[in-house]
């Protein structure tokens, strides 16, 4: 199947609907984007307060571990559950005028990858003092983000395309995303995963993603060459496959909302 | 100039058929109900517009009018056969939807405008024609959740009238805004009308068709039902209002 051709005129429309996407989250409130950081900071004290006592043996950086873990699951999990019904919801647009559908969702994505990377960018300043980084670790944290913006884009443009035909994907994702959170190395460590249950976190692509960024900006154990390639085989056919659904069923949005 | 080179849309056997579904469609109705209900919208269409054409589309509620100028302007496609078109098209349909309530009134012209298909440079170039035109200059720079319905289909109806499209689509709202507003409508459609672009419009208005186009499509049940000049009006029940 040929794939449509971006068009200068599609990167225009993307950047007029992320900047879109971040007035109306926000509407020009002073303390817009001071929220971006709290959250995930108010998350990372509680979390961090109650696991301190209930974990057996003390992660490294637990707080930094944590908050980086939030981050990340944050940008994930908030593009996925936007991105979902972003189809129906914008059904005025999509029944007005014909132009890429796929701009809706990546334009909700985008603007949680700007969110993200600005408290990223925060967050690099403690972690600077920390002394676990170093600039030759660049090269797994990109590794990182790659992985992690590839598979939120994928899982998303899945997820949204087929929102469209069957209306429970959105019910089926938000239940997932509960359960997610837990499969994911996030508020405990890798290490404390036992290993006749490794299988389960090499199906779940954001363990590699955690472990990257754990070991570029923390100095944790990097992922292993087991666990990295399973993750990736399961990102690079999620990707694909969001991509192929979402370009053929796009054509037949009008239809269905 | 040739015979392709007029030629603005050209249909071939456009069949459009839909899947009938009573409530929300989800997977497990799907996966309970094994049968899809189908419905043919429009039947094996074939219909070639040339350039500068102004073609008026008739037929009863539910013929397939709205389906017809929809698969044209390449907001849905057809279950089977081909459509070309050649030219920048413009539907005038939902003239308000795509605006964001919390942005301002000029964030919106240049989100509604790209999103109609104009250049982020276009839409500068024209910006105070597009404000001049709509009449609303003084509440540019506030959220739109404050405009009324009218300043929102003016400036709906002003953004897409400026994208300046080779082939404009309108399906039944013309009557958009007050007196003063209609005239300035009137007056820009009548340089549309005169000028070398194509325009088709579907409506139950026959004194509009009568007036200002040659070519009448009439469309019954999903099929061409007659294909002609504005004799056709005369077998078409006119609209008991509209006149």
């Amino acid at each position: 199947m040929r794939m449509q051709k971006i068009s200068r005129h599609d990167i225009e429309l993307l950047t007029v609907m992320t900047i879109k996407e971040l007035r109306a989250r926000y509407k020009y409130t002073i303390f817009g984007f001071f929220w971006l950081v709290a959250n995930p900071l108010i998350q990372m004290l509680v979390i961090g307060f109650i696991f301190t006592f209930i974990l057996k043996e003390p992660v490294k950086y637990y707080y930094f571990h944590l908050f980086i873990g939030l981050l990340i699951w944050n940008f994930f999990s908030i593009s996925l559950n936007k991105t979902t019904p972003s189809i129906v919801w914008e059904r005025a647009m999509i029944k007005k005028a014909k132009f890429s559908r796929i701009i809706l969702p990546l334009s909700i994505i985008l603007s949680n990858l700007f969110h993200f990377i600005l408290a990223f960018l925060i967050l690099m300043i403690p972690v600077s003092f920390l002394g676990t980084f170093s600039l030759i670790r660049i090269f797994p944290l990109l590794l990182g983000f790659i992985l992690l913006i590839s598979f939120t884009i994928g899982l998303c443009l899945l997820t949204t395309a087929l929102n469209v035909r069957y209306r429970d994907i959105n019910f089926f994702t938000q239940a997932l995303l509960v359960i997610w959170f837990y499969a994911t190395p996030i508020i405990y460590s890798f290490s404390l995963i036992p290993k006749r249950l490794l299988w389960l976190w090499r199906l779940n692509p954001m363990t590699s993603i955690l472990q990257l960024f754990h070991y570029s900006l923390l100095d944790a154990p990097p992922p292993g060459p087991a666990m990295l390639t399973s993750n990736i085989t399961v990102i690079i056919i999620v990707t694909g496959l969001g991509l192929y659904i979402f370009n053929k069923e796009s054509k037949n949005f009008d239809d269905w909302v | 100039m040739n015979k392709k080179n007029n030629v603005a849309i050209c249909l071939k056997n456009i069949t459009k058929q839909y899947i009938v579904h009573h409530e929300k469609p989800t997977l497990m109705e799907k996966l309970v109900k094994r049968h899809e209900e189908q419905f043919v919208a429009l039947h094996n269409i074939n219909l070639t517009i040339n350039k500068g054409e102004k073609i008026g589309i008739i037929g009863p509620n539910g013929s397939g009018k709205t389906t017809l100028l929809k698969l044209i302007a390449g907001i849905c496609t057809p279950t089977s056969g081909t459509i070309e078109t050649h030219g920048k098209i413009v539907s005038l349909i939902d003239l308000d939807a795509g605006f964001h309530p919390d942005l301002t009134g000029e964030q919106n012209v240049y989100l509604s405008g790209i999103l109609l298909g104009m250049t982020k440079k276009e839409v500068e170039d024209r910006y105070n024609k597009i404000v001049t035109f709509a009449h609303i200059e003084q509440f540019m720079d506030v959220p739109l959740y404050t405009y009324s319905k009218g300043m929102k289909l003016r400036l709906g109806f002003s953004v897409a009238i400026h994208t300046n499209p080779d082939i404009l689509i309108m399906d039944e709202d013309m009557t958009v805004g007050d007196k003063d507003f209609q005239i300035q409508t009137y007056k820009i459609m009548k340089h549309y009308l005169n000028s070398k672009k194509t325009l088709i419009v579907a409506t139950h208005w026959i004194g509009y068709l009568q007036k200002n186009c040659q070519k009448i499509v009439m469309i019954k049940n999903g099929e061409i039902h007659r294909v002609g000049g504005r004799e056709v009006l005369s077998m078409y029940e006119p609209h008991p209002f509209l006149n």
